[in-house]
């Protein structure tokens, strides 16, 4: 029997690898060490409009350095999917993007990622230099796994303010004061909230600051850890009875399962004043910026998540994108050059180029910098949030491990769309793996 | 040359009923096995040793790290359970069912007046080629914007879309989803269809009309039943593709909403490169090869394309 499965291991790996390495074949070879203290460090990040940024950081390593870095990109929808396949291969890079929590949880089970520890030791800085909050999104079964590497997105309530004007409301500070304006805006004949429902994680992010406020941050840290009865719990059931609610009084319209975020779709109601509201990433403001600034100028209004009465979280406290981390692989040939790498993510250089072109790094030395940002108010009124944030909830997709986010997004979805009810929602998230 | 060459196909053909393969089979350039080893090793290395691989792997527990684990028959005992995978394999063949039964009669249809010589018709059909050029990536793309509710097609023409809630039904999006692929491939079947027709003598036509049969008779007497051959195999690719729909769900709706449109391609996909359950997904990719073969098999047999009889008998 054990002779059977090693042979079909070896078939299958021998097969798997094969097959990859045709495949890879063309990607060339990484340059080897000759054992005089050169060589190369892979540096995969997710591919987007940050890649100029960290092109910028590798040149500046490359310049002192004698290993070089060589920095790989992966477009962004498939960055998950390859990384997987490549991680544990001979293409593996030496260090590589990933959102900290559960995104990088089955590797470590894996023992493909090396503690960072010592690197700590010999420069404190390592960690001392982020905000907290922030650092911790990376910390997995008590010990730190990623160093933070680009801005920090917290999700806000975006709203145009003109739309709210005309329906005579004004930002919403609580719960009831949400439902009103609900009401008030669909008199006007304007969708109250624009929701990005095809995407499925706009959706999830109404569920994410909904929990937090009524069962506070624990209960879901709890359910990420395995307990699945905190779902079937007195506040769990309040927190759908309070969605339902709002989803029955035509807070989003009736027909956001074809409506995306990613296609431009969500945010163009808001900035036409189709609709009066949306619950987004604080790149968000970017992309109006991009696409509508004159609206971003004038009418463009954003706040935090209205309070629960009654609730145990915190007002203060935050859900979304803590940041991207580096994690490091325990196959890296070169750990005091890529050591060296990570310093660089809390370097004067660093901060000035990621404010550059929109994005909030979480550094100690942000604020120094905060006037030189693309937009000085936005990025210090962000930065105080997650500075001042008791908790700050990483996104439920990126909290459980990959293999759980196609069970959260129907669920949500499904929920939204009144297919299931409370129970089925409660019994899908109750399937999900602990991380 | 005569006689040279007839005694040697009749010893051929001698030993062949004997049943002696072996035989020697000499002059007529009969491919020997060597002709096939190009194709016979393209058609192993990349068809049959990956689905080998499928197999082993089905049996098997294994997320893309490390190495696969033996799971005996966990896979396929938790496939049967699961109701996400029937409806997926009912959703295959309602995409398949509804993709055969509307886009056949519209290609027979363009084919057959593209088959016209007219110069308009030439040139309305080279149009008409032009949605098969496009990637299914950019048109589901193009779509997809064209649908939007609040800024595309729905919201001009409310009295036909409502809310214009396309993709928050499951009947809206298999709408959907069936409207692109058909909008993409049939100028294909058109073009099939087209060559077919074409390939009509035209001394049935000239009898058809001595006998009195206008446009109409003449199109189900003679040109239907000249086309048969050509709807079967105009069939049986669109049978294949509909089993195989991914690029279109993955796009448009992504299986949504909820588990509407999964069906058993995109499921099989998820399962793999978006849970990282690789076991679990060669144990869909193995169940769908079941299925399809089923399929095709029982469509060879029914249509008698096995037979393939000519369509010019008596011509």
């Amino acid at each position: 029997m054990k002779r059977h499965v090693r042979l079909l291991r070896t078939a299958v790996v021998g097969g798997a690898s094969l097959a990859m390495t045709l495949a890879l074949a063309a990607c060339g070879g990484s340059g080897d060490s000759a054992g005089d203290g050169s060589g190369e460090i892979h540096v995969l990040v997710y591919g987007d409009a940050t890649n100029k940024v960290e092109k910028q950081l590798v040149d500046t390593f490359n310049r002192t350095s004698k290993v070089k870095a060589v920095l790989d990109t992966i477009p962004g929808a498939d960055y998950q999917s390859k990384l997987q396949t490549i991680i544990s291969g001979k293409q593996a890079p030496d260090l590589f993007f990933n959102w900290g929590g559960g995104s990088i949880k089955p590797y470590v089970d894996a023992g493909l990622l090396m503690p960072l520890d010592d690197f700590i030791a010999k420069d404190p800085g390592l960690k001392s230099q982020f905000l907290p909050s922030v650092f911790n999104t990376a910390v997995v079964d008590g010990k730190p796994y990623g160093i933070p590497m680009r801005g920090t997105q917290p999700v806000l309530l975006f709203s145009n303010k003109k739309a709210l004007a005309e329906a005579g409301v004004t930002a919403p500070r609580t719960w009831d004061e949400l439902l009103a304006a609900v009401k008030a805006l669909k008199a006007k004949g304007v969708t109250p909230i624009a929701l990005g429902g095809g995407d499925k994680w706009p959706t999830q992010m109404w569920f994410q600051y909904v929990y937090d406020r009524v069962a506070g941050p624990d209960h879901f840290q709890k359910a990420v850890n395995g307990d699945k009865s905190v779902w079937a719990s007195a506040d769990s059931k309040r927190a759908l009875g309070m969605l339902k609610e709002l989803i029955d009084a035509g807070a989003f319209g009736t027909n956001y399962d074809s409506v995306k975020f990613t296609d431009g779709g969500s945010p163009a109601l808001l900035a036409t004043g189709k609709a009066a509201f949306e619950l987004m990433g604080s790149w968000e403001y970017s992309t109006l910026q991009d696409a509508y600034p004159d609206f971003v100028k004038s009418d463009l209004g954003y706040g935090t998540f209205p309070t629960v009465e009654g609730g145990k979280g915190d007002p203060a406290n935050l859900a979304g994108n803590t940041n991207n981390f580096y994690s490091v692989l325990k196959s890296t040939e070169h750990p005091e050059a890529v050591a060296e790498f990570l310093k660089l993510m809390y370097s004067d250089e660093f901060v000035k180029g990621q404010l550059g072109i929109g994005n909030l790094p979480t550094t100690a030395n942000t604020p120094k910098f905060l006037d030189g940002s693309a937009s000085p108010a936005y990025s210090t009124y962000q930065y105080d949030l997650v500075k001042k944030a008791p908790a700050f909830q990483l996104s439920w997709d990126q909290a459980y491990p990959p293999a759980a986010t196609t069970t959260i997004h129907q669920a949500v979805q499904q929920f939204f769309s009144g297919q299931t009810g409370p129970d089925a929602f409660i019994a899908a998230m109750q399937t999900l793996p602990a991380a | 040359m005569t006689t040279t060459a007839v005694p040697t196909v009749d010893s051929a053909e001698k030993s062949a009923r004997r049943g002696r393969p072996g035989g020697p089979v000499t002059g007529v350039g009969r491919p020997g096995i060597a002709w096939a080893a190009p194709a016979a090793v393209f058609f192993g290395l990349f068809a049959l040793v990956p689905l080998l691989l499928v197999v082993v792997l089905s049996f098997t527990r294994w997320n893309g790290l490390g190495s696969p684990e033996f799971a005996g028959l966990d896979n396929w005992s938790r496939l049967l359970d699961d109701p996400v995978m029937v409806k997926s394999l009912w959703l295959s063949l309602v995409f398949t069912v509804l993709g055969v039964v509307v886009q056949t009669p519209l290609s027979i249809l363009l084919g057959v007046w593209a088959a016209g010589r007219q110069r308009n018709r030439a040139v309305l059909s080279a149009v008409y080629f032009v949605p098969l050029l496009l990637s299914i990536t950019a048109v589901s793309v193009l779509w997809r914007a064209v649908l939007d509710p609040n800024f595309g097609v729905p919201s001009q023409a409310k009295w036909l879309f409502g809310d214009g809630n396309l993709f928050g039904t499951q009947a809206g999006a298999i709408g959907v989803l069936v409207f692109v692929s058909t909008w993409q491939f049939t100028p294909l079947h058109t073009l099939i269809y087209q060559g077919a027709a074409r390939a009509v003598p035209g001394v049935l036509y000239e009898a058809a009309r001595i006998d009195g049969a206008g446009t109409v008779r003449q199109f189900f007497h003679i040109t239907l039943p000249q086309l048969r051959n050509t709807v079967v195999t105009s069939t049986i690719l669109m049978v294949v593709g509909g089993l195989t729909t991914f690029d279109t769900v993955l796009i448009l709706t992504q299986g949504g909403p909820g588990t509407d449109t999964t069906n058993s391609a995109y499921y099989m996909y998820q399962k793999a490169f978006k849970s990282f359950d690789f076991g679990g997904a060669s144990a869909i990719a193995l169940l769908l090869v079941l299925v399809a073969t089923l399929v095709s098999l029982v469509m060879v047999r029914l249509t008698g394309y096995d037979r393939m009889r000519s369509t010019m008998e008596g011509v």
